[in-house]
């Protein structure tokens, strides 16, 4: 046993504190009780303690003082010193060989000596707590406990009171203070047991396989009768003979739209493809939905924007860009598509589909404007693209959005028409396009149009499959329409006051295009291009007034929609509304 | 006051030289240390306010009664797991409190604080 003495200098007289380990003491003190540490159970009664070298009397009075200061351990306890200060802690050890000093523990000054009294006790500012505070017998005036259990009674009762009483709170089961390192975090690893995916394959077989209804079971269970309708909430299927048909060109279109190349990253990590093998995509890029335009394949989301405002001004100056756009047609192309939210060819009443992002479409449309008869519907896909690329490095006009008049059935000359028979050719065709399923997924070229609309390959979105609808893929052109010759001198539109339909509540800065109920031969394409009634305010609309016009100016409105109020009065700035553009990801369903 | 012997069990009303006044049964004396063991209020169940004072600074006493030794010997146990265990939590305790004491504030202010913060279940100290 270790005798070594403990040390109490002295010190002021408002007692001290001491940052000083006080293992020493209290293992004494243990060990003067003769107590081991493994010894659980309860202990003699203090008769039975040999302590020190006291005999007698004193031995027993020793004894007891010894027992009642142990019974005091960790029990809050009020010490008045010397000074007349007072401390009150957690009792922690007692120099019990000695002369009793003791140790506390998170003791404060509660009342300080040295100021006297009126002043000690309005004056007296709190100080931080001490760990540990030893205060030497020399100080020691008295110990003031309350509720203290001195007897078996009291112990037993205690232990229960304490565990009521006592919250444990975060911080101090954490007990942050004491840590200050950061764990090091490790990224979880299933368990051996877990299944890859468990059962997510059966989880989502078709609910009519399972061999449970749930509406069933809940109705027997506790009565709740369902009201569920399937059809409430998802289109109308079409069951009947053609169910088969239909199936099949549902899964046709649904592999299509899986196989598509994307360039998203989250897309293909849905689908399984591993788009990126540099590792500077760290886990925040692959999961995150903060979108911030980045690294080489998002890059063209800012091109785009630079693109657009180019485009934007190209219209709003005249186009002197000629050399320009013609050396930079991919890129350029999307730009104008994009600038053309075009809603489809009247005739289709798919007004839903090309939003996304069909730059091509759109900006073929645009440039062909109209309501042309000779549409050759036969053209496959590709060939209207190149057509587009060529006219387009040929014509500024990707840029040239002449309005149509749905209800006029004038061909409605817009003061740049892109003209030539190549743009009537490409709207043609691209209405056949609209009709016809996509079958090549220009994706390839898509890839480049990263449009603001579109979802990176939404070109090679068959427009049909974009529709809600099964309904057979007509062509709505009219093959029988005269062909469209540009009249330049035509009287521009004025629209009547009154527009033809109702406004369709459409989220602010969308246009909504409603569609010619009748395919028409002249096909009327509206300047502006708006969104398909299904997703207000997914796109962006960008709608181009025709700026800097040739020929007489005229003014275009979209006779069906909200308006933006602009009229374009020919030689004035136009302001141009852009809208910031939205990646919009996924299909126009 | 050397060499009087302090019998177990008298109720002494004392005066201490800082001030203070109280009664209490004597539950021991330890000539050595010079401590008296005194049990205030009465022995109202298991739990009992204790006082240890130095005998020095006893300024004056005087006997009310005697009665029976107030500690009962056969009950007498500790059990140190316990006490430690007790201690531990009693730090935690403290340590989350002290978080609750403002250094630097006034008594008054600190009254004030912990009033308005009964309002509240979790009151941020600042």
């Amino acid at each position: 046993m270790n005798m070594q003495q403990v040390v109490f200098p002295k010190s002021s007289a408002n007692g001290f504190g001491r940052q000083r380990g006080d293992r020493e003491v209290g293992a004494r003190l243990e060990n003067k009780m003769q107590l081991g540490k493994s010894n659980q159970g309860r202990i003699q009664t203090t008769g039975a303690l040999a302590v020190g070298k006291t005999v007698g009397n004193e031995s027993f009075s020793r004894d007891r003082l010894v027992y009642l200061t142990t019974c005091l351990i960790g029990h809050p306890v009020e010490v008045h010193v010397k000074s007349g200060s007072i401390y009150t802690g957690i009792f922690h050890a007692t120099d019990a060989e000695n002369d009793f000093g003791i140790i506390l523990k998170m003791a404060r000054l509660i009342k300080d000596g040295t100021l006297c009294g009126y002043k000690a006790t309005t004056e007296f500012v709190s100080k931080a707590p001490s760990k540990i505070l030893i205060i030497p017998d020399k100080e020691l005036v008295q110990i003031i406990a309350k509720d203290v259990a001195v007897t078996r009674d009291g112990f037993a009762s205690e232990p229960q009171n304490e565990k009521h009483q006592e919250i444990l709170i975060d911080s101090a089961i954490s007990q942050s203070r004491h840590v200050e390192v950061e764990r090091e975090l490790e990224p979880w690893v299933p368990d051996e047991d877990d299944l890859q995916c468990p059962e997510l394959e059966n989880i989502f077989d078709g609910p009519w396989n399972r061999n449970w209804d749930q509406f069933e079971t809940n109705q027997k269970l506790f009565g709740v009768k369902s009201t569920f309708n399937e059809e409430l909430y998802t289109t109308k299927l079409e069951r009947g003979p053609q169910t088969r048909e239909l199936e099949k060109e549902a899964m046709r279109i649904a592999r299509e739209i899986e196989g598509e190349d994307t360039q998203d990253l989250h897309l293909a990590e849905e689908r399984g493809v591993d788009l990126h093998d540099d590792f500077d995509i760290d886990e925040e890029m692959r999961y995150s939905s903060v979108y911030r335009g980045r690294g080489v394949d998002d890059s063209g989301y800012e091109e785009e924007e630079d693109i657009l405002l180019d485009s934007h001004n190209i219209e709003t100056f005249g186009d002197s860009y000629d050399s320009l756009s013609r050396s930079t047609d991919g890129v350029r192309m999307p730009s104008s598509s994009s600038l053309v939210d075009d809603a489809p060819s009247s005739q289709a009443a798919i007004s839903e589909d090309l939003n996304c992002s069909r730059p091509n479409d759109q900006a073929r449309q645009l440039a062909s404007e109209l309501p042309s008869k000779s549409f050759s519907v036969s053209d496959s896909e590709s060939r209207i693209r190149d057509k587009l690329l060529g006219e387009h490095g040929g014509s500024s006009d990707g840029n040239e959005f002449p309005e149509k008049q749905s209800v006029s059935e004038k061909p409605n000359s817009s003061g740049k028409l892109s003209e030539g028979p190549a743009s009537s050719k490409a709207t043609g065709e691209m209405h056949s396009a609209n009709s016809h399923g996509q079958p090549d997924s220009s994706t390839s070229s898509n890839s480049d149009y990263v449009g603001t609309v579109s979802a990176s390959g939404g070109f090679g979105l068959s427009p049909s499959s974009s529709m809600g609808s099964l309904s057979s893929e007509k062509s709505t052109l009219n093959p029988h329409a005269k062909e469209f010759k540009l009249n330049p001198n035509a009287k521009s539109f004025t629209p009547s006051q009154t527009p033809v339909r109702p406004l369709s509540p459409v989220s602010d800065g969308s246009f909504y295009y409603q569609t010619q109920m009748s395919p028409l031969p002249h096909m009327h394409m509206p300047v502006s291009f708006g969104i398909g009634p299904s997703f207000p305010g997914h796109q962006p609309v960008i709608f181009n007034p025709q700026v800097a016009p040739i020929q007489s100016p005229q003014a275009y409105f979209h006779p069906n929609g909200p308006q933006y109020g602009q009229q374009m009065v020919l030689g004035q700035r136009q302001v141009v509304y852009y809208q910031p553009e939205m990646q919009y990801k996924g299909r126009d369903y | 006051m050397e060499g009087e012997e302090f019998a177990v069990g008298c109720f002494l009303s004392i005066k201490t030289t800082l001030g203070d006044e109280f009664e209490g049964q004597i539950i021991s004396f330890d000539r050595l240390s010079n401590i008296l063991v005194l049990q205030e209020g009465l022995e109202s169940g298991p739990r009992r306010n204790i006082r240890l004072l130095k005998a020095n600074y006893i300024k004056e006493f005087s006997l009310l009664r005697q009665d029976e030794d107030p500690l009962d010997v056969k009950k007498c146990f500790l059990d140190l797991t316990s006490l430690q265990a007790r201690e531990d939590s009693a730090i935690r305790q403290a340590e989350a409190d002290s978080e609750r004491f403002g250094v630097g504030v006034t008594s008054e202010a600190q009254t004030l604080f912990d009033a308005l913060s009964k309002t509240e279940s979790c009151v941020a100290a600042f």
